[in-house]
């Protein structure tokens, strides 16, 4: 079966889990970046966990299925409709499998919360892993579909749809609010940074850049002053690094990141915190809390359960 | 042999970074991908990827407290013992390079900076092998030692928003080619109309850390003629 994209949408594409074992390479783990909204639309189709589904971004698609198969949207705030062969539209919801029947058409309208949703399928998507995943690397232009974001016209191919009973998550609702905390350990070059300067950045609200995107983003606020770090040697950089640029303006890093980064970072982003960086908005209000990497750990733990 | 000095730092709650107190050399970059090997050869259970780089080893692991005390441990114990240097045979590749008009957009500009007529950028920039200390940044992209120190010119303060792929850079005293279009710090000095990674090919970069580059100068109209060759589609 295949679905047809009419419209594209902003940056709709292909991910999943991403890929490990390549950094030494360059190639950052990339996949979802809300990994648990992906996580919950693979179960509420019946899916594991990180199977590989659509990513849509701040605009969303409008997509023809073929064939009748079940799916569901998470993550992201949409007005989602289905209009059926007749022309007969009805509103749809996130968070709940949605059963489609053949020539259904699933339209993306305004956004109201977040910024990417997450699409996943009954079905397994056409295709083959490129360095172990079938996530789309925009920069290198390698996985998903032709390694890029979808484009009006092409052709998504779906085998073994299958039609699941109706699952709802039961927790309530992502509310995604706009305002955010995010908790962070101490970095490689912490150190480096005076504690007036640390203060800064822990006491400063940052609001989230548009020269925001999957390699990274960028934050304006209250500059931190006075720098005056050591030109360092390059060195591995991670998800969620927070990396100070002479600017004083903190850039975090996410999925496509680079691997290794000049920068000195101050701090970085919990690994339970990370899937928040996918549903930041241009205007958003970013705060950060410091944990010890002991207190993370226990805090992914009870994510986790 | 001695041990070498270092400082094991925490990388957020799934890295470690360990910073060694010796100077950038091909010495400590074999060192460092001995050590590399080594953890991934007996972290099998908790490492998820390395990042090897000049001064540094950049382990990331499943976050998990137990996965953490596992690694500290062994890189602790690891570490207490000389370090070997890894055996890898390094190759020489060459790679041509135009260094003319618009493939060279801050040519002028970092010979302004560094006191240099751009011929004499070019020369320099041209004449030595460089060593390939180690990948990343983006997509095989290749962090190469030995460039003549007169070139070194601070990064950009702000980074440019898109450079062309191919295009060779300095930054700080470091050289190097962006294999795809993509942000960065770096001044660029040239272009390559070489393909530096292909996720097909058997090893997906155009070298490995250890091996030799060599630049070789070309003309704009040899640069557009080995664009049009699929060369290294199937080297």
């Amino acid at each position: 079966m295949t679905i047809e994209v009419i419209k594209a949408g902003m940056q709709t594409s292909i991910q999943d889990a991403g890929r490990n074992g390549y950094m030494h390479l360059g190639v950052a783990h990339g996949g979802a970046m809300d990994t648990l909204s992906m996580q919950l639309a693979n179960w509420l189709v019946g899916n594991k966990p990180e199977q590989p589904l659509l990513e849509v971004c701040l605009l969303g698609p409008t997509l023809l299925f073929t064939q009748a198969v079940s799916i569901a949207i998470t993550g992201a705030r949409f007005e989602l409709s289905v209009v059926d062969k007749n022309g007969k539209a009805k509103p749809v919801h996130n968070d709940q499998t949605i059963q489609l029947k053949v020539g259904d058409t699933l339209h993306f309208g305004k956004r109201l919360q977040g910024a990417r949703a997450y699409l996943a399928f009954a079905a397994k998507l056409d295709g083959k892993a490129t360095l172990g995943s079938y996530s789309s690397h925009f920069l290198a232009n390698f996985g998903g579909l032709h390694g890029r974001a979808f484009k009006a016209g092409d052709i998504i191919r779906l085998r073994q749809c299958r039609r699941c009973e109706t699952r709802k998550q039961d927790n309530g609702a992502q509310c995604y609010s706009g305002k955010y905390l995010l908790r962070c350990t101490d970095s490689v070059e912490t150190a480096q940074f005076s504690q007036a300067q640390k203060d800064a950045f822990y006491g400063n609200s940052y609001t989230v850049s548009s020269a925001s995107n999957r390699m990274g983003l960028r934050l304006d606020g209250k500059v931190l002053d006075n720098l005056q770090l050591a030109e360092m040697v390059s060195s591995g950089l991670t998800q969620g690094s927070v990396q100070i640029p002479p600017s004083g303006l903190p850039i975090v890093s996410s999925v496509d990141g680079q691997t290794i980064g000049g920068y000195s970072r101050i701090a970085n982003v919990i690994s339970a915190d990370l899937f928040a960086l996918g549903q930041l908005v241009a205007g958003d209000q970013i705060n950060f809390a410091y944990v010890t990497v002991a207190q993370a750990h226990d805090i992914l733990v009870k994510q986790q359960s | 042999m001695t041990t070498l000095s270092y400082k094991l730092l925490s990388n957020g709650d799934a890295g470690f970074t360990i910073l060694f107190d010796a100077p950038v050399s091909e010495t400590l970059s074999r060192q460092i991908l001995w050590l590399s090997k080594y953890c991934q050869q007996t972290l099998v259970e908790q490492l998820i990827d390395v990042i090897p780089a000049y001064q540094s080893l950049t382990l990331l692991y499943r976050p998990s407290a137990d996965n953490y005390r596992v690694v500290e441990q062994a890189l602790q114990q690891v570490l207490q013992q000389p370090i070997p240097q890894d055996d890898y045979q390094a190759r020489s590749i060459i790679i041509p390079v135009c260094y003319q008009g618009e493939y060279a957009p801050d040519l002028q500009f970092v010979a302004t900076s560094c006191g240099l007529s751009t011929q004499e950028v070019i020369a320099l920039h041209f004449a030595p092998q460089y060593l390939v200390h180690m990948l990343g940044f983006s997509p095989g992209f290749l962090y190469l030692g030995g460039m003549a120190k007169a070139l070194s010119c601070p990064r950009k303060t702000i980074p440019a928003t898109s450079v062309p792929a191919g295009s060779v850079g300095i930054g700080g005293n470091q050289t190097g080619i962006y294999p795809q279009a993509s942000p960065g710090g770096w001044h660029v000095i040239g272009r390559t109309p070489l393909k530096l990674f292909a996720p097909n090919r058997t090893y997906p970069c155009i070298a490995q850390p250890l091996d030799k580059i060599i630049f070789e100068a070309i003309s704009p109209q040899e640069f557009v003629r080995l664009s049009e060759q699929p060369l290294n589609e199937t080297k």
